[in-house]
């Protein structure tokens, strides 16, 4: 269910909501990774991971986070620790004990189809992102994409899906390896 | 809404667990009705998963395009300094 969120509904609102989060919350995940011998391009990375994180939990649930300091820093902890572990996986040991296959991990081909679908199809893609990503209200998207009315806006949601969906399907067989 | 467009609402439904009761018995039904069905519940995974990818990838942009304007505008030079003395002793 769509929600209202600290981020807002357009890119300056989240511009304005990441540079807030990154004047309060990287110093603290700058200094964790400083003491833990890391360079500021890791600190940089793991705080970017974490923000992204961030906004996803923050727009998909209703879950009330006391302090995004806190926060974000207890996300780049455990980003840290996962880099940590997945550097001594390349050890010859039998490290087999946690998997950490990210189920969001696509097969290399899934790139090409990303680029096309960016490119051939980017005005279904936007309007998917704000649905299903960033979650906005039905009554925003309507109002940002100029639909005539809530109904039309859902039609053209349902509309682009079945558009990426036939694309993925005929593309996969250009692209084998996506459908493994 | 046209019977294709229904379709792809109910599996969403179904793969986000939304569907009211009602559309849930209809979806089972569809489900043994329909042989292609299957098929295209594992398309529309897909769809949505490529969606994400791309959404992750724009706002990944934005972040950075953040860090950028936060490490290279002179307005905010005292915070650069604070962060870049943190690693200015390795």
């Amino acid at each position: 269910m769509a929600h209202d969120s600290n981020f807002g509904t357009t890119p300056a609102d989240r511009e304005k909501a990441f540079i807030t989060l990154y004047k309060s919350a990287f110093p603290t995940v700058a200094k964790y990774v400083s003491k833990m011998g890391g360079t500021f391009d890791e600190a940089k990375d793991i705080f970017q991971d974490a923000l992204v994180i961030y906004y996803e939990k923050t727009v998909t649930s209703t879950i009330e986070i006391h302090s995004n300091e806190q926060y974000l820093l207890g996300i780049s902890k455990h980003l840290w620790a996962k880099k940590f572990r997945e550097n001594l996986k390349q050890t010859p040991l039998d490290d087999s004990e946690i998997d950490f296959a990210n189920e969001d991990d696509l097969q290399p081909s899934a790139g090409k189809l990303m680029h096309y679908l960016e490119t051939a199809g980017q005005k279904c893609m936007e309007i998917l992102k704000a649905f299903y990503y960033d979650n906005l209200p039905v009554n925003k998207i309507t109002e940002m994409f100029g639909y005539s009315g809530i109904r039309s806006a859902t039609v053209q949601k349902y509309k682009c899906m079945e558009k990426v969906r036939e694309t993925i399907k005929q593309k996969s067989l250009a692209y084998e390896d996506f459908v493994e | 809404m046209r019977t294709s467009l229904n379709e792809i609402k109910l599996i969403d439904g179904y793969i986000f667990n939304s569907n009211r009761t009602e559309d849930a018995l209809l979806f089972d039904a569809l489900l043994i009705l329909n042989p292609e069905l299957p098929d295209q519940v594992m398309w529309q995974k897909k769809a949505h998963a490529i969606v994400r990818q791309c959404s992750r990838k724009k706002l990944k942009a934005e972040i950075e395009a953040v860090q950028q304007q936060l490490f290279e505008n002179p307005a905010h030079q005292s915070f650069k300094q604070r962060i870049l003395s943190l690693f200015s002793k390795q």
